[in-house]
């Protein structure tokens, strides 16, 4: 089993369709970035996001026939895992209010989203900015975790929330424009 | 976190969990694809319904209607043709975006894409005369396709009362047209020194035209411009002919 932590990707689908064994290598590789998304784009706690991992890891395992290789693998599992949230939220009938980000997390997107000085941010604004992405609609928010959180390109945000990068684009820039908005009706000054 | 994995093998053992089979993956890939195609085959087969259509039509009567150009063309174009290529191209865009990588088109090459696809795939199938064949059918069968949902030739030049009319030729008499309309009505067409008569008329018996003039009276009708039934008469003269005393000059008159 050792030896086949260094295949690749690809050639790990084809031996998990025989053993799932191998699967455990490819979730080895996967459920930290996973775990981490799926806490980023939620407001669960730790079991619960665990839980949904696991039906995340499953999905996969049953759709490993359909995957292509015209993507990513880490793209198409990333899908599979936004798939199975908003599939989640739209069962429990809720939506994920807030992000639960850790404050780097926080501080990735402020930076990319307002292009203020690090050492000119005091704690009581990055707060305020907070509540203000926290306001953002879902679709807005995720695009700006991906993009500057998870720090994944244009192509690979598109593969994941399959939409045309064009409005992948849009989002991102729409969604920072919002949190510019929301700052000057708060009066969030902190320039 | 190590034990989700084990948890995770575990389940998929205990529950024998398999990957899907490829073919009903497969399946539904191409029928996504099929789907498209038989989307994109109907909204050709539409485009080239009204592209007949259009040929059909006199795209220059607005002269003699004394109306606005543009009012003119909106009045007379396939709005049902119009429509269901519209609705046809909607749904090819959508079924595009469905397929497993569509998302990656951004929707002007996807326009292109179906435009194009519609429009020569349409085009071919014109030249094959399929439009036209479906349009005479379709008149045939659904009176109310003709009647209601477009404008054909027939009920184009079935104005007399606005200065169209055609019909088949039945006599020729040196100043005088008997002609058979399009609903067996016979009507006397005057014809002078003025009227036009397009180059490639043929004015003899069992012949089809159309007549511009004004109806002078119940089944008499004075011609200002006669033209063959199929398209607008023009030859290499491009100015047709004029009747003089000595009768036709221009296109071709047989008497009977």
């Amino acid at each position: 089993m050792d030896e086949q932590k260094a295949y690749s990707d690809v050639e790990l689908i084809v031996l998990s369709k025989k053993n799932p064994e191998s699967f455990g290598i490819l979730m080895e590789r996967y459920q930290g970035p996973l775990f981490h998304y799926i806490r980023r784009i939620t407001q669960l706690p730790n079991e619960d996001i665990e839980d949904l991992l696991q039906e995340v890891f499953i999905k996969i395992y049953q759709k490993l026939n359909e995957y292509d290789e015209v993507l990513k693998f880490s793209s198409w599992a990333y899908r599979i895992a936004h798939n199975h949230v908003v599939d989640y939220f739209r069962k429990v009938n809720a939506r994920p209010q807030t992000n639960t980000l850790e404050d780097y997390e926080w501080e990735k997107i402020i930076h990319a989203s307002i292009h203020i000085e690090k050492n000119i941010m005091d704690k009581d604004c990055v707060e305020k900015i907070k509540t203000c992405i926290q306001s953002l609609s879902i679709n807005y928010r995720e695009v700006l975790v991906l993009r500057f959180v998870e720090d994944k390109e244009y192509e690979e945000i598109m593969d994941i929330l399959k939409k045309p990068k064009g409005t992948v684009a849009t989002l991102i820039k729409r969604g920072k424009n919002l949190l510019v908005k929301k700052m000057k009706e708060q009066n969030i000054n902190c320039f | 976190m190590k034990n989700l994995i084990q948890d995770t093998i575990r389940k998929i053992e205990t529950q024998h969990i398999t990957p899907k089979p490829r073919w009903k993956y497969l399946l539904k890939k191409y029928g996504l694809w099929m789907l498209f195609a038989i989307v994109l085959i109907l909204g050709a087969v539409s485009f080239s319904m009204a592209l007949d259509n259009s040929n059909n039509l006199d795209w220059d009567l607005y002269h003699f209607m004394h109306q606005d150009r543009l009012m003119y063309f909106l009045s007379i174009i396939p709005y049902f043709w119009i429509m269901l290529i519209a609705t046809f191209l909607i749904i090819a865009f959508f079924e595009i975006r469905k397929t497993e990588t569509g998302y990656r088109y951004s929707w002007s090459r996807i326009l292109l894409i179906t435009v194009g696809g519609i429009a020569i795939f349409g085009i071919f199938i014109s030249l094959f005369g399929l439009g036209g064949r479906l349009n005479s059918k379709l008149t045939e069968e659904v009176p109310f396709y003709g009647q209601h949902m477009i404008v054909t030739k027939e009920s184009q030049w079935m104005q007399p009362t606005k200065g169209f009319l055609a019909g088949i030729i039945v006599s020729v008499s040196e100043k005088k047209l008997e002609i058979k309309d399009l609903n067996g009505e016979k009507w006397n067409i005057s014809i002078d020194e003025e009227t036009l008569v397009k180059p490639s008329v043929n004015i003899s018996p069992e012949e089809m035209i159309k007549i511009i003039g004004v109806k002078t009276s119940e089944n008499n009708f004075k011609s200002e411009e006669i033209r063959p039934w199929t398209g607008r008469g023009m030859g290499n003269d491009q100015n047709g002919g004029t009747m003089n005393g000595n009768g036709y000059r221009g296109g071709m008159m047989q008497g009977n």
